[in-house]
């Protein structure tokens, strides 16, 4: 395997610094980029990354032309709050109202194609507490300024936050460094170069994200980057160091929760392309156990892995985006 | 300047539509670590902010105080000075991560005082919005090593150092809205430590308890008589001491302020408690000393200054009740250099020293009109007669 993706497609925040010469590419590209935050309970958070993207990236330099933030139901004041600071703030089952609801982060990310309008969408996580107009333009950068590149993940020196005046200088990612690194090294070696490949923040052409597949829950990040390798290769793929990202630690249990909607993700996507044959098939629950009363008790977590289709082949979309369904259907074969 | 004071209260919706970028500012800022003697990558953030703003000049001193300057229309006219203390009580490695809800603003360091320092990255772009301009130039400056040990040295020397004559200072600070602070108290802040040796105590009968003797200091200090006119008072702010409960102390210290309308009281004071501690040494022959950590001499404008009486015109055009206290911050440099000032504070809050300090955002808004109605203030000449 060589590493020539890695030298040649990764980048620094840095590089992009700049913002003067992304709005002119925007301008000269004729393109409109759209914001993303899906959201649930982040009261928190949810302000502070809307208030410096309209600041830096609107106000300022005009690179986004909308803020968007679907929410999945919370139960505080996070849409509330969302609107008073100006974004545009949906509940993803008012999205699409006549399909089956889901709840999960994929299905908030495919529900927001269908309601933004941008030729770019980046989607930020909204629990981001050293969030920065870099985390924005840093994806952005290789979007606007190199044509090969569709799509942009990102990666950090993840600290984790472990007490109010404590903090482990690096870190994080555990999951991909035990659930997906060795995933990848034994099937698809290639995408080891992704430093990050389960980060929440990536950006792309809406031509790229209307044509996959979206997996509702903590599977999404992983079937993307399956998804979009297989389709259009390595090279539409980019990935860009934002530094430092801050973010809710989570136990290892949640971990483990994460890690067996990933497994299964990643086991349907490997039978779907006809690279593994399972005699069975897998089972819908995560069992871990809790020690109540010096008695082991099963804690089940059932998840029945829902996925979206490609968004471009639900007719809703193509008539909102006057995309020509047949022509769509004749992609799709080929 | 009657015609500005009219025009005020208009001008608060019109700072309210640049919500986002203040909030980004002081968010910035605030989130990056500044403490005293480490202000470095803050004066950084500072000086990138108002370079990205186009201020005409941007620069530090030679104590590395950032300092951005917008020039007047006036050459002939001395600058006027905004500042803000960059410096924050927070730790190096504490997480700065602030929060904000639909009205308030949350983190540590905010209101001491990250919203001073985010407000004055702000005004250039304010001033573009609102069309201002001022004959004088404008000298926003981060001062550093202001608070604590840091003793203000930052101002001190940036005031020291200025090349021409000063027209006036605004001071910026964090809270309370409604505060105009036009004079100063003399002040000395000390330490008293003490510490017991493993070595000296080979020779007694009796260990002596750290915790033990500074509770002697305290309650003789608290003996000492002090004077209604001039107004002085000592506070015992900090004590800390001990290893375990069940352990004699071998060190304890404590930290008090002396405070008067005469720093020659202040300095009596501070000789009585000189004594106390050297009586205490020898009486328990522990290693005890005092330390002066900083201080600051009684500076005031009269109440009657054109500049007091304007500044409370424009608080009260504004809808604010003006609320004068003696300041021991930067304010007392610039009246010792016989240079007119105020301080003003930008919004009110809770928790000032706490994790979760706070602040409220809408009464911001109104802060910031009257920082502006007080340099326009002084641009008019009201510091230009005395």
């Amino acid at each position: 395997m060589s590493n020539n993706w890695l030298d040649k497609n990764t980048f620094h925040h840095s590089d992009f610094k700049d913002l003067n010469r992304l709005v002119e590419e925007k301008k000269k590209k004729d393109l409109k980029i759209s914001l993303c935050l899906p959201t649930l309970n982040e009261e928190k958070t949810i302000a502070k990354e809307i208030i410096i993207m309209k600041s830096e990236l609107m106000t300022r330099y005009a690179l986004l032309d909308e803020i968007v933030v679907v929410d999945s139901g919370s139960s505080d004041q996070t849409r509330q709050i969302a609107r008073s600071y100006g974004a545009d703030v949906y509940k993803a089952t008012d999205i699409l109202p006549q399909l089956e609801p889901f709840k999960g982060k994929g299905e908030n990310l495919w529900k927001a194609l269908y309601i933004t309008k941008g030729d770019i969408i980046i989607y930020l996580d909204a629990d981001i507490k050293n969030i920065h107009h870099r985390f924005a333009y840093g994806l952005l950068g290789p979007l606007l300024l190199y044509d090969n590149i569709k799509f942009v993940k990102a990666f950090y020196d993840r600290p984790i936050s472990i007490g109010r005046k404590k903090m482990r200088p690096t870190g994080g990612g555990r999951v991909t460094e035990l659930v997906i690194r060795p995933l990848f090294s034994l099937f698809f070696p290639e995408l080891t170069q992704l430093i990050q490949p389960l980060s929440g923040e990536y950006a792309g052409f809406r031509q790229v994200f209307e044509r996959i597949p979206f997996p509702i829950g903590y599977g999404v990040e992983t079937s993307m980057n399956m998804d979009i390798y297989e389709k259009w290769g390595l090279d539409v793929m980019a990935q860009v160091d934002l530094d430092r990202r801050i973010h809710r630690n989570q136990d290892t249990k949640a971990l483990g929760r994460m890690s067996f909607v990933i497994l299964k993700t990643f086991i349907n996507r490997k039978i779907r392309l006809g690279l593994i044959e399972l005699k069975d098939d897998l089972y819908d629950e995560m069992i871990q156990y809790n020690l109540v009363n010096d008695q082991y008790e099963p804690d089940i977590f059932k998840i029945e892995g829902h996925e979206r289709p490609p968004i471009i082949e639900i007719p809703d979309y193509c008539e909102k985006f006057k995309i020509d369904r047949p022509k769509i259907q004749k992609y799709r074969q080929a | 300047m009657n015609d500005f004071l009219e025009q005020l209260p208009g001008l608060v919706d019109q700072i309210r539509s640049l919500r986002e970028i203040i909030i980004t500012n002081i968010v910035l800022i605030g989130q990056t670590p500044a403490p005293t003697f480490r202000e470095k990558k803050r004066s950084k953030l500072f000086m990138e902010r108002l370079a990205e703003f186009q201020v005409d000049e941007i620069t530090t001193d030679g104590y590395r105080n950032p300092i951005g300057i917008i020039r007047g229309t006036d050459a002939s006219k001395p600058p006027i000075f905004v500042l803000a203390h960059m410096d924050t009580f927070c730790e190096k490695d504490q997480p700065l991560n602030y929060t904000i809800k639909a009205d308030t603003i949350t983190g540590a360091g905010l209101l001491d005082n990250s919203v001073g320092v985010g407000v004055i990255t702000s005004l250039p772009v304010i001033f573009k919005k609102l069309e201002i301009k001022f004959e004088s130039d404008i000298v926003l400056a981060g001062t550093i090593q202001s608070i604590g040990k840091g003793n203000l040295r930052g101002i001190r020397h940036l005031l020291k150092t200025w090349p021409t004559p000063i027209r006036g200072g605004v001071c910026v600070e964090g809270i309370e809205l409604g505060r105009l602070n036009y004079y100063s108290d003399g002040m000395i802040r000390g330490e008293i430590g003490c510490t017991i040796s493993d070595e000296s105590n080979r020779l007694r009968e009796y260990t002596p308890n750290a915790i033990i003797i500074i509770n002697e200091v305290i309650n003789e200090i608290l003996n000492l008589k002090l004077s209604q006119r001039p107004r002085s008072r000592i506070v015992i702010g900090r004590i800390n001491g001990g290893a375990n409960h069940g352990r004699l102390a071998p060190e304890a210290s404590m930290g008090f302020e002396i405070r008067s309308d005469s720093y020659k009281v202040v300095k009596d004071l501070f000789a009585e408690i000189r004594d106390i501690v050297e009586g205490i040494g020898h009486r328990y022959e522990a290693d005890i000393n005092l330390k002066t950590i900083s201080n600051l001499k009684a500076a005031r404008l009269k109440h009657n200054h054109p500049l007091v009486k304007q500044a409370a015109a424009v608080l009260n055009a504004l809808g604010i009740k003006p609320i004068t206290k003696p300041t021991e911050s930067a304010l007392s440099i610039f009246l010792s250099r016989k240079i007119p000032a105020v301080t003003l504070g930008v919004t009110r809050g809770e928790n000032r020293y706490q994790e979760n300090a706070t602040m409220e955002i809408e009464p911001m808004y109104r802060g910031i009109a009257q920082i502006i109605g007080v340099m326009k203030a002084i641009d008019s000449g009201v510091c230009d007669e005395q």
